[in-house]
C-alpha cells in the first residue's frame, strides 16, 4: 500500500468508528458508523493500487461505497422505521463494559497477529490485517451482546468488513471474481436479513431477539 | 539562568483567566449574545480580593487553608508546563508525575475543604468530582505516557520539545488519539459541558461549582484564578502536541503556542455550545472512550 | 474428456425450473414440477457421477468447475436425497394443499427456492475455486433459510432467524479461512488465478506455508462446520430441522449437512499436505467428531419431538463422519460409505415423522405413540428408520459404523474408540426407547386418515431395501468408487 499517512488512517479509522459503535446507544447513529466504516474500507481498492489508475479498483471501490453506504443503510434505516421499534439500542452488555471489551479485543488481536506469519507486505499491510482481526471480533461481539435483530444484522456487516479489510490486507490482489462476491454476498445477507426482520415483526410486534427463546433443548 | 525559561510560568500567571474571557465570548456568540468584557474574570477577582470573607461556623482550619493550598499547588504544576518548545523554569526526568500530582492533589484539597463545611450539596459535589477524576486519571496517564514513549523524555520540557513535524508524520493518527484523549481529560478536569455546567445554578446539577459554594471574598478569587490555572495548564498540553511548531525562534513559538491555545479555547467554547450536558451515568461511558482512545494510540505506537 | 457441458445443464437446469415455477398457476402444477423435475435434475446428476466414475474427472469454465471422484460421488448422494425428498413433497404438500394449509403463494416459494438449493448445492460440488464453493455455501443458506418458514409460524420465524444468522456467522469464518489459504498460495507465488483451485493447491500442497493453512483450517472447520451442524456449533440444527416441513428437514440432513462436510473434506489433504501428513487436521476432526457425538447423545435422551430427535441424530451422524475422517485412510473409506447411509435412512426418518405429524397435527414422540399400528406404513418406516439409524445389524449404518471402529482399532485411538461406543451406545438405548415407544406404546391421540399412494410405498420400501442390501453387500465397483473418492481424501488428486 502506499501513501503512508492516508492508508494508516483507514485501519485507524475502522477501529474508531469501532469503538464508537459499542458505545452509541442510538440505533440511527450505530446504522451512520457501519455506513462510515462500509465507506472508508471502500476505499481501500484504490488505494492499493497506489498510483495506477486501475479501472477495477475503481469500479470495486464505487460498488461497494454505494452498496455499504447508501444501500445498506437505506435498508436499514427502513426496517427500523417499519417495524416500528424503539430508537434505543438495548444491550445485554452494557455501553462502558462494551468499550473496554471492545479495546481488549484490539489489544488481542494485535497480540495474536503478531503470532500468525502473515504475509503481510507493509507496515501498513499489517496494522490493516490487526484492525480486520479486531473488526471481525467486535462484529462478533455486537452480535452476541444486543438484544435487537437489526444491531445483529450490524454486527454481521461489521464482521464482513473486518473479513474484507483483512483479505484486502493479506491477498494483495484478490481475484475480482470473489471480491465481488464477497460484496454480493453481503448485500444478499443484509437485504434478506432485513426481509426475515420483517417477518418476524410482523409476526411479533417486535424484533427483540431476546424473547426469540421459546425453542429450546 | 535563562531569561526565557520565566516566559511560560510569567504568560500563564497573567494570561491564564484570559482563557475564560474567550469561552464565555464564544458561548454569548453562539447564544447570539454581546457576551461580557473578555477581560471579565481579572474585574472578578480583582473585585473578590477587595471584599471581605465570611466563614461557616461548622467549617475548620482546613476549610480556610483549602484555596491557598490550591493555588500554591496549582501554581508550582504550572511552572513544570513547558510553552511548546520553550522549556519550563526547572525540568527535571520526571516531573510528569509530579505534575500529574499536584494537579491531584487540589483535587485532593478541594475535596476535602468541600467536606469540611459539612453540607450535604458540597459532599455530593465532592464525591462526584472524585469518582470522575478517578476514571479520568488513567486517561491522562496512558496519553502522556505514549508521549513519553514516542519522545523517549521523562520530563514534560524535554517531551513537548521533541515533538516536532518530524513525530507527527511518523506517528500522525496515535498522536492525534492521544489529543482527543487530553481533549476529553480536559474537559472532565476542568468541569466544562458535558461534564458539568460552570453556568448552572442548581446545586444538584453542580459538581465542581457547588464546592466552592461556601467560600467567600478573596477565597474565592483565590480558587477562580486557580481554575483558570489549571485550564491553562491542561490546554498547554493539549497546544503543545497539536502544535508542532520548534522554529527555535522565541517570538515565533511564543506566538503559535499563544494562537494555538485560543483557538483551544474558542473549541473549548463551541463544545460548549453545540454539546447538552450528559447524563451523569453516561460520564463514565465518554470517559471510557477516551481511555479507549488513550490505549488505540499505544496499540498503534507498539504496532 | 468431453466440454463438460452438462454440468452447465445441471446448474441451469435448477435454476430455469426455479423460474418456471413461479410462473405456473396452481400448487398442484407446481407439486407436478417439483416432484418431476426434481427427479429428473436427480437423474441427470446420477449420469453425470456415473460419466466421471467410469472415465475421469470433467471440467469447464476453465477448470472453474470440475467434478472428479469425489464431487461425483457426494452429487450422487444429493440427487439421491434431492429425488427422493422432491417425490416426496408432492405427497406430502398435496396432504397440505387439500386441506386449505398450502396457497399458492406457499408453492411458488417453495418450489423456487427448492430448485435453487439444488442449484446452489451442486455449485458447492461442482467448483473446482474454493472461493466459488463458499459463494455456494452462502447461497444454500440464505435460499434454504426461506425453505424453513414456508408456514409462517412464530416458532418458524424464530428457527429461521437462528439459522440464518448462526450460518451466516460460521460461513464468515469459513470466508476468512478461505483467505488465510488464498494468502498462502500467493506466498509461494500461484498466479492469481490459480491461487483458490484446488487442482493447483493439491499439487502445491507440501509447499504451503504449514502456520498459515493450520490457522486457515480451524476457521474452516468451524465456519463450515457450523453449516455442517458440528458441535458447539450446531445451535441453529435442532431449531431449523423442528421447524421446517418435513421435505426440506430431510434435505437439510441428507444434503446440506454433507455438502458442507464435503468442504472440510476438500481443504483436509491440503492441511495435510502443508504439515507434513502428520495427522493434525484429522486430530482437529476427530476431536470435534467426538463433542458432536457426545452432545448429541447427551441430548437424545431428553427429546420429546420426532423431528428434533431426528435433528441431534444428524449431529450424532455428522460426527460419526467426522470422526472417520480423522481415522486415516480406512477411516475415510468408512465416513463416505457412512454418508451415504446416513443420507438415505435420515431422509427416510423424515419423511415418515413428516407424514405422521400431519396425521397427528403434532411431532410429538409422546403424541404419536402407537403409531405403527394406526398408521401402518409411515409408522412402520418411523420406527424401522431409527431402529436402522440406530446401528442394528445387518443394516448399512451398522456396518459403516463397524467400519469406523475397525479404522480406529487400526489407528491405535482407543480414546476416541472409548468415546465413540459410550456415545453410540448412550444413543442406541435412549432413541430405541423413544421408537418403540412411538411405535408400539400406548395410544394417546387418534390419528387423521392420511392417503399414502403406490409411490410413497414405494419410496419407504426402495428406501429400507437398499440399506439392507448395502448393508450385507457392497458391490466391488462401489467399492472402487469409496476407495477412489478417499483416496482424493488422502491428498491423491
Amino acid at each position: 500500500m502506499q501513501n503512508n499517512l492516508i492508508s494508516e488512517l483507514i485501519p485507524v479509522l475502522l477501529i474508531v468508528t469501532n469503538l464508537l459503535l459499542l458505545g452509541s446507544s442510538r440505533m440511527r447513529a450505530c446504522i451512520t458508523l457501519v455506513a462510515a466504516q462500509g465507506i472508508v474500507l471502500g476505499l481501500i481498492p484504490v488505494l492499493l493500487e497506489g498510483q495506477q489508475f486501475s479501472v477495477t479498483a475503481w469500479f470495486l471501490a464505487i460498488v461497494s461505497i454505494t452498496l455499504k453506504g447508501i444501500i445498506f443503510p437505506m435498508l436499514l434505516v427502513r426496517t427500523l422505521r417499519e417495524t416500528g421499534t424503539r430508537k434505543e439500542v438495548e444491550p445485554f452488555v452494557g455501553f462502558t463494559l462494551s468499550l473496554l471489551i471492545g479495546v481488549g479485543f484490539v489489544i488481542f488481536s494485535m497480540w495474536i497477529a503478531s503470532r500468525m506469519s502473515l504475509p503481510a507486505q507493509t507496515p501498513i499491510a499489517a496494522l490493516m490485517t490487526r484492525a480486520g482481526l479486531a473488526t471481525l471480533l467486535i462484529g462478533l461481539f455486537v452480535i452476541v451482546s444486543r438484544r435487537k435483530a437489526l444491531n445483529q444484522v450490524l454486527g454481521y456487516i461489521v464482521m464482513e468488513n473486518g473479513i474484507f479489510a483483512f483479505g484486502a490486507a493479506l491477498v494483495a490482489d484478490m481475484p475480482t471474481l470473489v471480491e465481488l462476491g464477497v460484496l454480493l454476498d453481503a448485500f444478499v445477507a443484509v437485504f434478506i436479513m432485513s426481509i426475515a426482520a420483517h417477518q418476524i415483526s410482523r409476526e411479533f410486534d417486535h424484533i427483540d431477539v431476546d424473547q426469540l427463546n421459546t425453542l429450546k433443548g | 539562568m535563562d531569561v526565557t525559561r520565566f516566559i511560560p510560568l510569567a504568560i500563564a500567571l497573567l494570561a491564564a483567566p484570559l482563557l475564560f474571557g474567550i469561552i464565555n465570548r464564544t458561548k454569548a456568540f453562539f447564544a447570539g449574545r454581546r457576551g461580557s468584557p473578555l477581560l471579565q474574570l481579572y474585574f472578578d477577582i480583582a473585585k473578590l480580593m477587595r471584599k471581605g470573607v465570611t466563614y461557616s461556623n461548622t467549617t475548620t482550619w482546613v476549610f480556610r487553608a483549602g484555596p491557598v493550598l490550591v493555588l500554591s499547588a496549582t501554581i508550582v504544576a504550572v511552572a513544570f508546563v513547558p510553552m511548546g518548545g520553550i522549556p519550563a523554569i526547572s525540568p527535571f526526568p520526571g516531573d510528569i508525575l509530579l505534575f500529574a500530582y499536584l494537579l491531584a492533589m487540589t483535587r485532593f484539597m478541594t475535596i476535602i475543604a468541600a467536606l469540611d463545611t459539612g453540607s450535604s450539596f458540597e459532599g455530593m459535589g465532592a464525591s462526584r468530582e472524585a469518582f470522575f477524576s478517578a476514571l479520568a486519571e488513567p486517561a491522562l496517564l496512558l496519553g502522556v505516557s505514549t508521549l513519553v514513549y514516542v519522545s523517549g523524555q521523562t520530563s514534560l520540557s524535554g517531551i513537548f520539545a521533541s515533538v516536532n513535524p518530524a513525530v507527527w508524520g511518523n506517528y500522525g493518527p496515535a498522536l492525534a488519539l492521544v489529543a482527543i484523549a487530553l481533549g476529553a481529560v480536559l474537559l472532565v478536569e476542568c468541569s466544562r459541558i458535558p461534564i458539568d455546567d460552570p453556568n448552572t445554578h442548581l446545586e444538584l446539577t453542580m459538581i465542581h461549582e457547588v464546592m466552592i459554594l461556601d467560600n467567600s471574598g478573596p477565597d474565592l478569587g483565590i480558587i477562580e484564578y486557580a481554575s483558570s490555572l489549571k485550564l491553562w495548564a491542561f490546554g498547554s498540553l493539549i497546544v503543545g502536541l497539536a502544535v508542532p511548531v520548534r522554529s527555535g525562534i522565541l517570538i515565533v513559538d511564543c506566538a503559535t503556542f499563544l494562537v494555538g491555545m485560543l483557538v483551544l479555547a474558542v473549541l473549548v467554547g463551541t463544545i460548549e455550545s453545540t454539546m447538552g450536558r450528559l447524563r451523569l451515568t453516561n460520564v463514565p461511558r465518554l470517559i471510557s472512550g477516551a481511555i479507549a482512545s488513550a490505549v488505540l494510540a499505544w496499540a498503534l505506537i507498539l504496532r | 474428456m468431453g466440454t463438460g457441458w452438462e454440468l452447465w445443464v445441471l446448474l441451469t437446469a435448477s435454476v430455469a425450473a426455479s423460474v418456471a415455477s413461479l410462473l405456473l398457476r396452481t400448487p398442484r402444477q407446481i407439486l407436478r414440477l417439483v416432484s418431476v423435475g426434481g427427479a429428473a435434475w436427480s437423474l441427470l446428476a446420477i449420469l453425470i457421477s456415473l460419466q466421471v466414475f467410469i472415465c475421469g474427472p470433467v471440467s469447464t469454465a476453465f477448470s472453474w468447475l470440475r467434478v472428479d471422484s469425489l464431487s461425483a460421488y457426494q452429487l450422487v448422494v444429493l440427487a439421491l436425497v434431492y429425488g427422493a425428498s422432491s417425490i416426496f413433497a408432492n405427497g406430502y404438500f398435496l396432504h397440505e394443499e387439500s386441506h386449505g394449509k398450502f396457497g399458492l403463494h406457499a408453492a411458488r416459494r417453495f418450489a423456487a427456492l427448492w430448485f435453487g438449493s439444488a442449484a446452489a448445492m451442486s455449485l458447492v460440488l461442482l467448483s473446482n475455486n474454493l472461493g466459488l464453493m463458499w459463494v455456494g455455501i452462502e447461497a444454500t443458506t440464505l435460499l434454504t433459510g426461506f425453505l424453513i418458514t414456508i408456514h409462517s409460524t412464530p416458532l418458524s420465524l424464530e428457527a429461521m432467524w437462528k439459522y440464518l444468522l448462526v450460518c451466516s456467522v460460521g460461513v464468515a469464518f469459513a470466508f476468512v479461512g478461505t483467505l488465510l489459504v488464498g494468502a498462502s498460495a500467493q506466498k509461494i507465488g500461484l498466479e492469481s488465478n490459480e491461487m483458490l483451485m484446488w487442482t493447483s493447491l493439491s499439487t502445491a500442497a507440501p509447499l504451503l506455508n504449514p502456520g498459515l493453512m493450520k490457522l486457515a483450517f480451524i476457521f474452516l472447520i468451524v465456519g463450515y462446520g457450523t453449516k455442517a451442524g458440528l458441535a458447539p456449533m450446531h445451535s441453529w440444527l435442532p431449531d431449523a430441522h423442528s421447524q421446517a416441513p418435513a421435505p426440506v428437514s430431510a434435505l437439510f440432513s441428507g444434503a446440506m449437512l454433507n455438502t458442507a462436510l464435503y468442504c472440510i473434506m476438500r481443504y483436509l489433504p491440503l492441511v495435510e499436505g502443508a504439515t507434513g501428513y502428520q495427522g493434525w487436521g484429522m486430530q482437529l476432526l476427530l476431536i470435534f467428531g467426538l463433542i458432536s457425538i457426545m452432545v448429541a447423545a447427551g441430548f437424545i435422551i431428553f427429546q420429546h419431538d420426532g423431528k428434533r430427535l431426528l435433528a441431534y441424530h444428524s449431529v450424532e451422524h455428522m460426527g460419526i463422519i467426522a470422526l472417520g475422517l480423522g481415522l486415516g485412510p480406512i477411516g475415510a473409506f468408512a465416513a463416505l460409505w457412512h454418508t451415504l447411509n446416513h443420507a438415505l435412512c435420515k431422509s427416510l426418518s423424515f419423511f415418515a415423522i413428516g407424514r405422521l405429524g400431519q396425521a397427528y397435527g403434532s411431532h410429538s414422540l409422546d403424541r404419536i405413540a402407537g403409531a405403527a399400528r394406526r398408521v401402518p406404513l409411515w409408522g412402520m418406516a418411523f420406527l424401522f428408520s431409527i431402529i436402522i439409524l440406530i446401528g442394528v445389524a445387518p443394516f448399512a449404518i451398522f456396518m459403516s459404523e463397524f467400519a469406523i471402529l475397525r479404522a480406529a482399532i487400526s489407528q491405535a485411538s482407543y480414546v476416541a474408540l472409548g468415546i465413540f461406543l459410550l456415545g453410540t451406545g448412550v444413543v442406541f438405548i435412549s432413541a430405541l426407547k423413544h421408537a418403540l415407544d412411538s411405535g408400539y406404546g400406548k395410544e394417546v391421540a387418534e390419528p387423521s386418515p392420511v392417503r399414502t399412494s403406490g409411490l410413497d410405498y414405494a419410496v419407504v420400501g426402495v428406501g429400507l431395501a437398499m440399506l439392507l442390501a448395502l448393508g450385507v453387500w457392497m458391490p466391488g465397483p462401489m467399492r472402487d468408487i469409496l476407495e477412489g473418492a478417499a483416496r482424493i481424501i488422502g491428498g491423491a488428486r
